[in-house]
Protein backbone atom coordinates (compact mmCIF):
# COMPACT_ATOMS: atom_id res chain seq x y z
CA UNK A 1 0.00 0.00 0.00
CA UNK A 2 1.22 3.46 -0.86
CA UNK A 3 -0.63 6.77 -0.92
CA UNK A 4 -2.45 7.58 -4.16
CA UNK A 5 -0.30 9.65 -6.52
CA UNK A 6 -1.45 12.15 -9.09
CA UNK A 7 1.17 12.96 -11.70
CA UNK A 8 1.28 15.54 -14.48
CA UNK A 9 3.07 14.21 -17.55
CA UNK A 10 4.58 16.21 -20.41
CA UNK A 11 5.78 14.78 -23.73
CA UNK A 12 7.43 16.81 -26.52
CA UNK A 13 10.20 14.57 -27.83
CA UNK A 14 9.07 14.34 -31.44
CA UNK A 15 6.02 15.61 -33.32
CA UNK A 16 3.26 15.19 -30.74
CA UNK A 17 2.71 17.80 -28.05
CA UNK A 18 1.07 16.00 -25.14
CA UNK A 19 0.01 16.53 -21.54
CA UNK A 20 -1.71 14.12 -19.20
CA UNK A 21 -2.75 13.62 -15.60
CA UNK A 22 -2.74 10.09 -14.25
CA UNK A 23 -3.58 8.58 -10.90
CA UNK A 24 -1.68 5.69 -9.38
CA UNK A 25 -4.01 4.43 -6.68
CA UNK A 26 -2.95 2.89 -3.38
CA UNK A 27 -3.12 -0.61 -4.92
CA UNK A 28 -0.65 0.47 -7.60
CA UNK A 29 -3.28 0.54 -10.32
CA UNK A 30 -3.15 3.28 -12.91
CA UNK A 31 -5.97 5.50 -14.09
CA UNK A 32 -5.77 8.12 -16.82
CA UNK A 33 -7.64 11.18 -15.55
CA UNK A 34 -6.95 13.54 -18.41
CA UNK A 35 -5.00 13.02 -21.60
CA UNK A 36 -4.46 15.48 -24.45
CA UNK A 37 -2.35 15.00 -27.58
CA UNK A 38 -1.86 17.55 -30.33
CA UNK A 39 -0.41 15.91 -33.40
CA UNK A 40 1.66 18.02 -35.76
CA UNK A 41 1.14 15.60 -38.63
CA UNK A 42 -0.13 18.27 -41.01
CA UNK A 43 2.72 20.66 -40.31
CA UNK A 44 5.23 18.02 -41.40
CA UNK A 45 3.40 16.16 -44.15
CA UNK A 46 4.73 18.34 -46.99
CA UNK A 47 8.27 17.45 -45.96
CA UNK A 48 7.79 13.68 -45.87
CA UNK A 49 9.11 13.52 -42.31
CA UNK A 50 9.43 15.44 -39.08
CA UNK A 51 11.30 18.75 -39.42
CA UNK A 52 12.92 19.40 -36.02
CA UNK A 53 12.65 23.21 -36.13
CA UNK A 54 8.99 23.11 -37.19
CA UNK A 55 8.28 20.64 -34.38
CA UNK A 56 10.00 22.78 -31.74
CA UNK A 57 8.09 25.86 -32.86
CA UNK A 58 4.78 24.05 -32.60
CA UNK A 59 5.52 22.65 -29.12
CA UNK A 60 6.26 26.02 -27.54
CA UNK A 61 3.07 27.56 -28.95
CA UNK A 62 0.80 24.81 -27.67
CA UNK A 63 2.17 23.15 -24.58
CA UNK A 64 0.92 25.38 -21.75
CA UNK A 65 -2.61 25.37 -23.16
CA UNK A 66 -2.54 21.57 -23.42
CA UNK A 67 -1.44 21.26 -19.80
CA UNK A 68 -4.34 23.45 -18.71
CA UNK A 69 -6.67 21.31 -20.78
CA UNK A 70 -5.33 18.05 -19.29
CA UNK A 71 -5.78 19.42 -15.75
CA UNK A 72 -9.29 20.60 -16.62
CA UNK A 73 -10.28 17.21 -18.06
CA UNK A 74 -8.84 15.49 -15.00
CA UNK A 75 -10.82 17.83 -12.76
CA UNK A 76 -7.74 18.73 -10.73
CA UNK A 77 -5.55 21.77 -10.18
CA UNK A 78 -1.77 21.85 -9.88
CA UNK A 79 -2.11 21.83 -6.08
CA UNK A 80 -3.57 18.29 -6.34
CA UNK A 81 -0.55 17.05 -8.27
CA UNK A 82 2.17 15.10 -6.45
CA UNK A 83 4.91 15.35 -9.07
CA UNK A 84 5.67 16.54 -12.57
CA UNK A 85 7.13 14.12 -15.11
CA UNK A 86 8.58 15.49 -18.34
CA UNK A 87 10.31 13.63 -21.15
CA UNK A 88 13.92 14.76 -21.17
CA UNK A 89 15.18 12.37 -23.85
CA UNK A 90 15.86 10.73 -26.18
CA UNK A 91 14.39 12.76 -29.04
CA UNK A 92 14.61 16.03 -30.91
CA UNK A 93 16.45 18.47 -28.69
CA UNK A 94 14.37 21.52 -29.61
CA UNK A 95 11.16 19.87 -28.50
CA UNK A 96 12.69 18.23 -25.42
CA UNK A 97 13.84 21.66 -24.22
CA UNK A 98 10.32 23.06 -24.44
CA UNK A 99 8.76 20.23 -22.44
CA UNK A 100 11.53 19.99 -19.88
CA UNK A 101 11.69 23.75 -19.23
CA UNK A 102 7.93 23.93 -18.87
CA UNK A 103 8.11 21.03 -16.42
CA UNK A 104 10.94 22.67 -14.47
CA UNK A 105 9.02 25.95 -14.26
CA UNK A 106 5.88 24.24 -12.97
CA UNK A 107 7.90 22.16 -10.50
CA UNK A 108 9.72 25.25 -9.24
CA UNK A 109 6.54 27.33 -8.92
CA UNK A 110 4.54 24.60 -7.19
CA UNK A 111 7.38 23.17 -5.11
CA UNK A 112 6.60 19.66 -6.43
CA UNK A 113 9.29 17.19 -7.47
CA UNK A 114 10.31 16.88 -11.11
CA UNK A 115 11.02 13.55 -12.76
CA UNK A 116 13.01 13.83 -16.00
CA UNK A 117 11.71 10.75 -17.75
CA UNK A 118 13.33 8.67 -20.47
CA UNK A 119 10.81 8.46 -23.31
CA UNK A 120 11.65 4.78 -23.83
CA UNK A 121 10.90 4.06 -20.19
CA UNK A 122 7.46 5.55 -20.78
CA UNK A 123 6.86 3.01 -23.55
CA UNK A 124 8.42 0.22 -21.49
CA UNK A 125 6.11 0.69 -18.50
CA UNK A 126 2.85 1.41 -20.36
CA UNK A 127 1.66 -2.18 -20.10
CA UNK A 128 1.69 -1.84 -16.31
CA UNK A 129 -0.61 1.18 -16.60
CA UNK A 130 -3.00 -0.52 -19.02
CA UNK A 131 -2.76 -4.18 -18.00
CA UNK A 132 -1.13 -4.18 -14.56
CA UNK A 133 1.57 -6.47 -15.94
CA UNK A 134 4.17 -7.84 -13.52
CA UNK A 135 7.92 -7.81 -14.11
CA UNK A 136 9.74 -9.24 -15.98
CA UNK A 137 8.42 -9.06 -19.52
CA UNK A 138 9.66 -8.41 -23.04
CA UNK A 139 8.86 -5.27 -24.96
CA UNK A 140 9.16 -4.69 -28.68
CA UNK A 141 9.26 -0.98 -29.47
CA UNK A 142 8.72 -0.28 -33.16
CA UNK A 143 8.30 3.36 -34.11
CA UNK A 144 9.66 6.02 -36.47
CA UNK A 145 12.62 6.57 -34.18
CA UNK A 146 13.22 3.23 -32.49
CA UNK A 147 13.29 -0.50 -33.11
CA UNK A 148 14.22 -2.28 -29.92
CA UNK A 149 13.62 -5.48 -28.06
CA UNK A 150 13.90 -4.74 -24.36
CA UNK A 151 13.75 -6.93 -21.27
CA UNK A 152 11.84 -4.98 -18.65
CA UNK A 153 12.99 -6.30 -15.27
CA UNK A 154 11.80 -3.54 -12.97
CA UNK A 155 11.39 0.21 -12.72
CA UNK A 156 14.70 1.58 -13.95
CA UNK A 157 15.98 -1.91 -14.79
CA UNK A 158 16.13 -2.59 -18.48
CA UNK A 159 18.22 -4.80 -20.71
CA UNK A 160 18.35 -3.98 -24.35
CA UNK A 161 18.42 -7.29 -26.17
CA UNK A 162 18.26 -5.93 -29.67
CA UNK A 163 18.18 -2.68 -31.55
CA UNK A 164 18.42 -1.54 -35.13
CA UNK A 165 21.89 -1.10 -36.52
CA UNK A 166 20.63 1.42 -39.10
CA UNK A 167 17.06 2.59 -39.82
CA UNK A 168 14.14 2.32 -37.45
CA UNK A 169 11.24 0.23 -38.73
CA UNK A 170 8.86 3.20 -38.93
CA UNK A 171 11.54 5.03 -40.86
CA UNK A 172 11.69 2.18 -43.36
CA UNK A 173 7.92 2.51 -43.87
CA UNK A 174 8.22 6.30 -44.29
CA UNK A 175 11.08 6.02 -46.78
CA UNK A 176 9.29 3.34 -48.79
CA UNK A 177 6.18 5.50 -48.91
CA UNK A 178 8.16 8.54 -49.96
CA UNK A 179 9.91 6.62 -52.71
CA UNK A 180 6.63 5.30 -54.05
CA UNK A 181 4.96 8.71 -53.89
CA UNK A 182 2.61 7.64 -51.07
CA UNK A 183 1.60 10.14 -48.40
CA UNK A 184 3.25 10.72 -45.01
CA UNK A 185 3.15 9.05 -42.53
CA UNK A 186 4.24 6.03 -44.49
CA UNK A 187 3.00 3.27 -42.20
CA UNK A 188 -0.74 3.53 -42.85
CA UNK A 189 -0.13 4.44 -46.53
CA UNK A 190 2.04 1.39 -47.22
CA UNK A 191 -0.35 -0.87 -45.32
CA UNK A 192 -3.31 0.42 -47.32
CA UNK A 193 -1.52 0.02 -50.66
CA UNK A 194 -0.39 -3.49 -49.68
CA UNK A 195 -3.98 -4.70 -49.23
CA UNK A 196 -4.38 -5.09 -52.99
CA UNK A 197 -0.86 -6.38 -53.57
CA UNK A 198 0.85 -9.72 -54.12
CA UNK A 199 3.27 -10.31 -51.23
CA UNK A 200 5.09 -13.05 -53.17
CA UNK A 201 6.03 -10.99 -56.22
CA UNK A 202 9.29 -9.64 -54.85
CA UNK A 203 11.65 -11.60 -52.65
CA UNK A 204 13.10 -8.77 -50.60
CA UNK A 205 16.04 -9.43 -48.27
CA UNK A 206 15.53 -10.19 -44.59
CA UNK A 207 18.70 -8.79 -43.04
CA UNK A 208 20.18 -10.59 -40.02
CA UNK A 209 17.68 -13.43 -40.25
CA UNK A 210 19.40 -16.46 -38.79
CA UNK A 211 21.88 -14.29 -36.90
CA UNK A 212 22.19 -15.26 -33.24
CA UNK A 213 22.18 -11.70 -31.91
CA UNK A 214 18.80 -10.03 -31.68
CA UNK A 215 19.46 -6.82 -33.60
CA UNK A 216 17.54 -5.43 -36.54
CA UNK A 217 18.58 -3.88 -39.84
CA UNK A 218 16.32 -2.28 -42.43
CA UNK A 219 18.53 -0.19 -44.70
CA UNK A 220 19.28 -3.07 -47.07
CA UNK A 221 15.58 -3.69 -47.43
CA UNK A 222 15.07 -0.04 -48.26
CA UNK A 223 17.71 -0.26 -51.00
CA UNK A 224 16.13 -3.42 -52.42
CA UNK A 225 12.74 -1.68 -52.55
CA UNK A 226 14.26 1.25 -54.41
CA UNK A 227 16.03 -1.00 -56.89
CA UNK A 228 12.85 -2.98 -57.52
CA UNK A 229 10.88 0.20 -58.09
CA UNK A 230 13.54 1.68 -60.36
CA UNK A 231 13.68 -1.46 -62.48
CA UNK A 232 9.96 -1.07 -63.18
CA UNK A 233 9.86 2.69 -63.62
CA UNK A 234 7.34 4.08 -64.43
CA UNK A 235 5.46 2.03 -61.84
CA UNK A 236 1.79 1.14 -62.03
CA UNK A 237 -0.62 1.06 -59.08
CA UNK A 238 -0.32 -2.72 -59.19
CA UNK A 239 3.48 -2.52 -58.96
CA UNK A 240 3.17 -0.25 -55.94
CA UNK A 241 0.70 -2.56 -54.25
CA UNK A 242 2.96 -5.56 -54.90
CA UNK A 243 6.05 -3.75 -53.64
CA UNK A 244 4.24 -2.70 -50.46
CA UNK A 245 2.86 -6.17 -49.85
CA UNK A 246 6.26 -7.79 -50.47
CA UNK A 247 7.93 -5.19 -48.23
CA UNK A 248 5.53 -6.05 -45.41
CA UNK A 249 6.13 -9.75 -45.92
CA UNK A 250 9.89 -9.24 -45.64
CA UNK A 251 9.44 -7.27 -42.43
CA UNK A 252 7.02 -9.78 -41.07
CA UNK A 253 9.49 -12.61 -41.70
CA UNK A 254 12.32 -10.59 -40.16
CA UNK A 255 10.33 -9.89 -37.01
CA UNK A 256 9.26 -13.51 -36.79
CA UNK A 257 12.89 -14.60 -36.73
CA UNK A 258 14.27 -11.81 -34.53
CA UNK A 259 11.45 -11.66 -32.00
CA UNK A 260 11.07 -15.45 -32.02
CA UNK A 261 14.67 -15.76 -30.86
CA UNK A 262 13.95 -13.18 -28.17
CA UNK A 263 10.97 -15.17 -26.88
CA UNK A 264 13.07 -18.31 -26.79
CA UNK A 265 15.77 -16.54 -24.84
CA UNK A 266 13.25 -15.14 -22.37
CA UNK A 267 11.87 -18.62 -21.75
CA UNK A 268 15.35 -19.99 -21.20
CA UNK A 269 16.42 -17.22 -18.83
CA UNK A 270 13.14 -16.75 -16.99
CA UNK A 271 11.71 -20.22 -16.84
CA UNK A 272 9.95 -19.42 -13.58
CA UNK A 273 7.71 -16.74 -15.09
CA UNK A 274 4.24 -18.25 -15.12
CA UNK A 275 2.71 -15.78 -17.53
CA UNK A 276 5.37 -14.64 -20.00
CA UNK A 277 4.30 -11.66 -22.04
CA UNK A 278 5.40 -9.69 -25.08
CA UNK A 279 4.33 -6.06 -25.10
CA UNK A 280 4.35 -4.13 -28.33
CA UNK A 281 4.68 -0.35 -28.44
CA UNK A 282 5.29 2.37 -31.01
CA UNK A 283 3.31 3.58 -34.00
CA UNK A 284 4.26 0.59 -36.17
CA UNK A 285 2.30 -1.57 -33.69
CA UNK A 286 -0.79 -0.35 -35.55
CA UNK A 287 0.17 -2.41 -38.61
CA UNK A 288 -2.19 -5.38 -38.86
CA UNK A 289 0.20 -7.65 -40.74
CA UNK A 290 2.90 -7.21 -38.11
CA UNK A 291 0.38 -7.53 -35.34
CA UNK A 292 -0.89 -10.86 -36.62
CA UNK A 293 2.69 -12.06 -37.11
CA UNK A 294 3.47 -11.25 -33.50
CA UNK A 295 0.20 -12.77 -32.28
CA UNK A 296 0.94 -16.02 -34.08
CA UNK A 297 4.46 -16.02 -32.73
CA UNK A 298 3.28 -15.43 -29.17
CA UNK A 299 0.72 -18.22 -29.43
CA UNK A 300 3.43 -20.54 -30.72
CA UNK A 301 5.76 -19.79 -27.81
CA UNK A 302 3.09 -19.55 -25.12
CA UNK A 303 3.38 -15.83 -24.62
CA UNK A 304 0.60 -13.43 -23.90
CA UNK A 305 0.53 -10.72 -26.57
CA UNK A 306 -0.18 -7.32 -25.09
CA UNK A 307 -0.84 -4.36 -27.35
CA UNK A 308 -1.97 -1.28 -25.44
CA UNK A 309 -4.56 0.86 -27.23
CA UNK A 310 -2.95 2.67 -30.14
CA UNK A 311 -3.25 6.06 -28.43
CA UNK A 312 -0.96 4.68 -25.71
CA UNK A 313 1.36 2.89 -28.19
CA UNK A 314 2.20 6.09 -30.04
CA UNK A 315 3.73 9.08 -28.29
CA UNK A 316 1.62 10.32 -25.39
CA UNK A 317 2.05 11.97 -22.01
CA UNK A 318 0.10 9.43 -19.95
CA UNK A 319 2.99 6.98 -20.24
CA UNK A 320 5.43 9.69 -19.14
CA UNK A 321 3.25 10.54 -16.15
CA UNK A 322 2.98 6.82 -15.35
CA UNK A 323 6.76 6.37 -15.52
CA UNK A 324 7.05 9.30 -13.09
CA UNK A 325 4.48 7.65 -10.80
CA UNK A 326 6.38 4.37 -10.88
CA UNK A 327 9.63 6.11 -10.02
CA UNK A 328 8.03 8.08 -7.21
CA UNK A 329 6.26 5.01 -5.81
CA UNK A 330 9.52 3.05 -5.94
CA UNK A 331 11.14 5.74 -3.80
CA UNK A 332 13.48 6.88 -6.54
CA UNK A 333 14.89 10.38 -6.18
CA UNK A 334 13.46 13.25 -8.19
CA UNK A 335 15.69 15.18 -10.56
CA UNK A 336 17.29 18.55 -9.89
CA UNK A 337 16.11 21.58 -11.84
CA UNK A 338 19.52 21.66 -13.50
CA UNK A 339 18.82 18.40 -15.33
CA UNK A 340 19.77 18.60 -19.02
CA UNK A 341 17.69 17.43 -21.97
CA UNK A 342 19.40 14.55 -23.80
CA UNK A 343 18.88 13.95 -27.49
CA UNK A 344 20.50 10.55 -26.97
CA UNK A 345 19.77 8.48 -23.93
CA UNK A 346 19.87 4.68 -24.11
CA UNK A 347 17.45 3.07 -21.70
CA UNK A 348 19.97 0.37 -20.97
CA UNK A 349 23.09 2.22 -19.86
CA UNK A 350 25.11 -1.00 -20.07
CA UNK A 351 24.28 -1.67 -23.70
CA UNK A 352 27.02 -1.08 -26.23
CA UNK A 353 26.43 1.54 -28.88
CA UNK A 354 25.61 -0.11 -32.18
CA UNK A 355 25.35 3.10 -34.15
CA UNK A 356 26.03 6.76 -33.74
CA UNK A 357 28.15 6.89 -30.62
CA UNK A 358 29.45 10.43 -30.90
CA UNK A 359 30.07 13.05 -28.27
CA UNK A 360 26.37 13.07 -27.43
CA UNK A 361 26.67 9.42 -26.51
CA UNK A 362 25.14 6.32 -27.96
CA UNK A 363 21.85 6.47 -29.77
CA UNK A 364 19.09 4.69 -27.95
CA UNK B 1 4.51 45.65 -9.40
CA UNK B 2 7.21 43.03 -8.94
CA UNK B 3 8.47 41.64 -12.25
CA UNK B 4 10.59 38.56 -12.79
CA UNK B 5 12.53 39.06 -16.03
CA UNK B 6 14.29 36.31 -17.92
CA UNK B 7 16.65 36.43 -20.88
CA UNK B 8 18.04 33.38 -22.66
CA UNK B 9 17.88 34.73 -26.21
CA UNK B 10 21.61 34.96 -26.86
CA UNK B 11 24.83 33.84 -25.30
CA UNK B 12 23.82 35.39 -21.95
CA UNK B 13 21.47 33.72 -19.51
CA UNK B 14 20.02 35.97 -16.83
CA UNK B 15 17.17 36.71 -14.47
CA UNK B 16 16.19 39.80 -12.51
CA UNK B 17 13.57 40.74 -9.95
CA UNK B 18 12.42 44.31 -10.53
CA UNK B 19 10.11 46.69 -8.70
CA UNK B 20 8.29 48.86 -11.23
CA UNK B 21 7.04 51.36 -8.62
CA UNK B 22 10.58 52.43 -7.78
CA UNK B 23 12.19 51.30 -11.06
CA UNK B 24 14.79 49.44 -9.02
CA UNK B 25 16.32 46.04 -9.75
CA UNK B 26 15.97 44.21 -6.44
CA UNK B 27 18.13 41.27 -7.42
CA UNK B 28 19.76 39.89 -10.51
CA UNK B 29 21.89 36.97 -11.53
CA UNK B 30 23.26 35.49 -14.70
CA UNK B 31 26.28 34.65 -16.78
CA UNK B 32 27.56 34.75 -20.31
CA UNK B 33 27.11 31.05 -20.90
CA UNK B 34 27.25 30.53 -24.62
CA UNK B 35 25.37 27.29 -24.14
CA UNK B 36 23.66 25.31 -21.40
CA UNK B 37 20.86 27.81 -20.72
CA UNK B 38 18.34 25.05 -20.03
CA UNK B 39 20.49 23.67 -17.21
CA UNK B 40 21.39 26.95 -15.51
CA UNK B 41 18.35 29.21 -15.85
CA UNK B 42 16.52 28.05 -12.70
CA UNK B 43 19.64 28.61 -10.62
CA UNK B 44 19.80 32.23 -11.82
CA UNK B 45 16.08 32.73 -11.13
CA UNK B 46 16.61 31.40 -7.60
CA UNK B 47 19.64 33.64 -7.03
CA UNK B 48 17.82 36.74 -8.26
CA UNK B 49 14.92 35.97 -5.91
CA UNK B 50 17.24 35.42 -2.95
CA UNK B 51 19.13 38.65 -3.63
CA UNK B 52 15.80 40.48 -3.91
CA UNK B 53 14.55 38.90 -0.70
CA UNK B 54 11.45 37.70 -2.53
CA UNK B 55 9.76 34.42 -3.28
CA UNK B 56 7.95 33.35 -6.44
CA UNK B 57 4.47 34.04 -4.99
CA UNK B 58 5.52 37.72 -4.67
CA UNK B 59 5.93 37.97 -8.44
CA UNK B 60 3.15 39.86 -10.22
CA UNK B 61 4.35 39.36 -13.75
CA UNK B 62 6.96 37.47 -15.76
CA UNK B 63 8.77 39.19 -18.63
CA UNK B 64 10.82 37.24 -21.15
CA UNK B 65 12.82 38.07 -24.26
CA UNK B 66 11.14 36.52 -27.29
CA UNK B 67 13.85 37.23 -29.88
CA UNK B 68 15.05 37.73 -32.44
CA UNK B 69 17.98 35.63 -31.32
CA UNK B 70 18.94 31.99 -30.91
CA UNK B 71 15.88 29.89 -31.78
CA UNK B 72 16.65 27.35 -29.08
CA UNK B 73 17.54 30.01 -26.52
CA UNK B 74 14.30 31.87 -27.13
CA UNK B 75 12.33 28.69 -26.53
CA UNK B 76 14.15 27.99 -23.27
CA UNK B 77 13.00 31.38 -21.97
CA UNK B 78 9.50 31.39 -23.43
CA UNK B 79 8.70 27.86 -22.25
CA UNK B 80 9.96 28.70 -18.77
CA UNK B 81 8.03 31.97 -18.60
CA UNK B 82 4.81 30.35 -19.80
CA UNK B 83 5.27 27.45 -17.38
CA UNK B 84 5.81 29.84 -14.47
CA UNK B 85 2.81 31.93 -15.54
CA UNK B 86 0.61 28.84 -15.67
CA UNK B 87 1.67 27.60 -12.25
CA UNK B 88 1.66 31.00 -10.52
CA UNK B 89 -1.54 32.21 -12.12
CA UNK B 90 0.22 35.44 -13.14
CA UNK B 91 0.58 36.93 -16.63
CA UNK B 92 3.70 36.55 -18.76
CA UNK B 93 4.66 39.13 -21.37
CA UNK B 94 7.16 39.05 -24.20
CA UNK B 95 9.82 41.69 -24.84
CA UNK B 96 11.79 41.81 -28.08
CA UNK B 97 15.56 41.78 -27.90
CA UNK B 98 15.54 44.73 -30.31
CA UNK B 99 13.49 46.79 -27.83
CA UNK B 100 15.72 45.77 -24.91
CA UNK B 101 18.86 46.73 -26.85
CA UNK B 102 17.22 50.01 -27.90
CA UNK B 103 16.70 50.92 -24.24
CA UNK B 104 20.42 50.50 -23.67
CA UNK B 105 21.24 52.73 -26.66
CA UNK B 106 18.77 55.40 -25.51
CA UNK B 107 20.34 55.43 -22.09
CA UNK B 108 23.77 56.04 -23.62
CA UNK B 109 22.56 58.76 -26.02
CA UNK B 110 19.48 60.48 -24.59
CA UNK B 111 17.25 62.49 -26.88
CA UNK B 112 18.15 60.69 -30.09
CA UNK B 113 16.30 58.16 -32.21
CA UNK B 114 17.94 54.73 -32.22
CA UNK B 115 18.29 51.96 -34.75
CA UNK B 116 19.09 48.48 -33.49
CA UNK B 117 20.65 46.06 -35.96
CA UNK B 118 21.49 42.50 -34.96
CA UNK B 119 23.82 40.52 -37.21
CA UNK B 120 21.61 37.66 -38.38
CA UNK B 121 24.44 36.07 -40.47
CA UNK B 122 23.78 34.95 -44.06
CA UNK B 123 24.07 38.60 -45.13
CA UNK B 124 21.02 39.59 -43.17
CA UNK B 125 20.27 41.85 -40.21
CA UNK B 126 17.37 41.87 -37.80
CA UNK B 127 16.48 45.48 -37.17
CA UNK B 128 14.02 47.99 -35.81
CA UNK B 129 14.05 51.77 -35.36
CA UNK B 130 12.79 53.66 -32.32
CA UNK B 131 12.20 57.39 -31.73
CA UNK B 132 13.89 59.37 -28.97
CA UNK B 133 11.14 58.39 -26.53
CA UNK B 134 11.74 54.71 -27.20
CA UNK B 135 8.58 54.20 -29.23
CA UNK B 136 9.08 51.84 -32.17
CA UNK B 137 8.74 53.59 -35.51
CA UNK B 138 8.58 50.37 -37.48
CA UNK B 139 8.08 46.64 -37.09
CA UNK B 140 10.96 44.31 -36.21
CA UNK B 141 12.18 42.77 -39.45
CA UNK B 142 14.86 40.73 -41.15
CA UNK B 143 16.45 42.55 -44.09
CA UNK B 144 19.33 41.83 -46.39
CA UNK B 145 22.35 43.90 -45.47
CA UNK B 146 22.02 45.66 -48.82
CA UNK B 147 18.37 46.61 -48.26
CA UNK B 148 19.09 47.72 -44.70
CA UNK B 149 21.94 49.97 -45.85
CA UNK B 150 19.74 51.48 -48.53
CA UNK B 151 16.86 52.16 -46.19
CA UNK B 152 18.87 53.57 -43.32
CA UNK B 153 21.77 55.26 -45.15
CA UNK B 154 20.81 58.67 -43.81
CA UNK B 155 19.59 57.56 -40.40
CA UNK B 156 19.74 60.52 -38.05
CA UNK B 157 20.37 58.95 -34.69
CA UNK B 158 22.34 56.29 -32.89
CA UNK B 159 22.91 52.91 -34.49
CA UNK B 160 23.79 49.97 -32.28
CA UNK B 161 23.73 46.21 -32.00
CA UNK B 162 25.96 43.44 -33.33
CA UNK B 163 24.98 44.32 -36.91
CA UNK B 164 25.51 48.08 -36.62
CA UNK B 165 28.73 47.96 -38.65
CA UNK B 166 26.89 46.17 -41.46
CA UNK B 167 24.36 49.00 -41.75
CA UNK B 168 26.70 51.92 -41.04
CA UNK B 169 29.96 51.51 -42.97
CA UNK B 170 31.87 53.86 -40.68
CA UNK B 171 31.32 51.67 -37.60
CA UNK B 172 33.64 48.95 -36.37
CA UNK B 173 32.34 45.46 -35.77
CA UNK B 174 31.73 44.76 -32.10
CA UNK B 175 31.01 41.51 -30.33
CA UNK B 176 27.29 41.08 -29.65
CA UNK B 177 26.36 42.83 -26.43
CA UNK B 178 24.51 40.97 -23.74
CA UNK B 179 20.89 41.88 -23.18
CA UNK B 180 20.47 43.90 -19.99
CA UNK B 181 17.74 42.02 -18.19
CA UNK B 182 16.85 45.18 -16.25
CA UNK B 183 15.55 46.70 -19.49
CA UNK B 184 13.60 43.52 -20.16
CA UNK B 185 11.97 43.92 -16.76
CA UNK B 186 11.16 47.62 -17.28
CA UNK B 187 9.72 47.02 -20.74
CA UNK B 188 7.80 44.02 -19.44
CA UNK B 189 6.30 46.11 -16.64
CA UNK B 190 5.09 48.64 -19.21
CA UNK B 191 3.66 46.02 -21.60
CA UNK B 192 -0.01 45.15 -21.80
CA UNK B 193 -0.51 41.80 -20.06
CA UNK B 194 -3.87 41.39 -21.79
CA UNK B 195 -2.00 41.04 -25.07
CA UNK B 196 -1.24 37.49 -26.15
CA UNK B 197 1.14 35.21 -24.26
CA UNK B 198 4.82 35.58 -25.10
CA UNK B 199 5.49 34.00 -28.48
CA UNK B 200 8.90 33.54 -30.05
CA UNK B 201 9.81 36.26 -32.54
CA UNK B 202 12.00 34.33 -34.96
CA UNK B 203 11.89 36.69 -37.98
CA UNK B 204 13.07 33.75 -40.05
CA UNK B 205 11.40 30.61 -41.36
CA UNK B 206 12.27 27.13 -40.15
CA UNK B 207 14.56 26.51 -43.13
CA UNK B 208 12.90 23.38 -44.46
CA UNK B 209 12.02 22.69 -48.06
CA UNK B 210 9.28 20.33 -49.16
CA UNK B 211 10.85 17.30 -50.77
CA UNK B 212 9.95 16.85 -54.39
CA UNK B 213 11.35 14.81 -57.25
CA UNK B 214 12.39 12.06 -54.88
CA UNK B 215 9.66 9.63 -55.75
CA UNK B 216 9.79 7.08 -58.49
CA UNK B 217 7.89 7.96 -61.68
CA UNK B 218 4.31 6.71 -61.85
CA UNK B 219 2.87 5.14 -64.95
Amino acid sequence: MSPPLRILGIETSCDETAASVILRDSDGKGHILGDVVLSQLEEHSAYGGVVPEIAARAHVEALDTLIEEALLRAGVTLSDIDAIAATSGPGLIGGLIVGLMTGKAIARATGKPLYAVNHLEGHALTARLTDGLSFPYLMLLVSGGHTQLILVKGVGEYERWGTTIDDALGEAFDKTAKLLGLPYPGGPAVERAALAGNPERFDFPRPLVGDARLDFSFSGLKTAVRQAAQSLEPVTDEDIADICASFQRAISRTLKDRVGRGLKRFKAEHAGVARPALVVAGGVAANQVLRSTLQTLCAQFGFEFIAPPLSLCTDNAAMIAWAGAERLAAGMAADGLDVAPRSRWPLDAQAQALLGSGKRGAKA
Amino acid sequence: MIVLAIDTSGSGCSAAVYDSETAVVLGRSGADLGKGHAERLMEFVDEALVLAGRALPDIDRIAVTVGPGSFTGIRVGVATARGLALALGKPAVGVSTLAALAEGLRASAPGKPVLVAIDAKRDEVYLQAFDAAGVATGEPEALSVEAACERYSGFDGVIGGSGAHLVAADMQPKPPELIDVAFVAALGAAADPASAKPRPLYLRGPDAKPQAGFAIARA
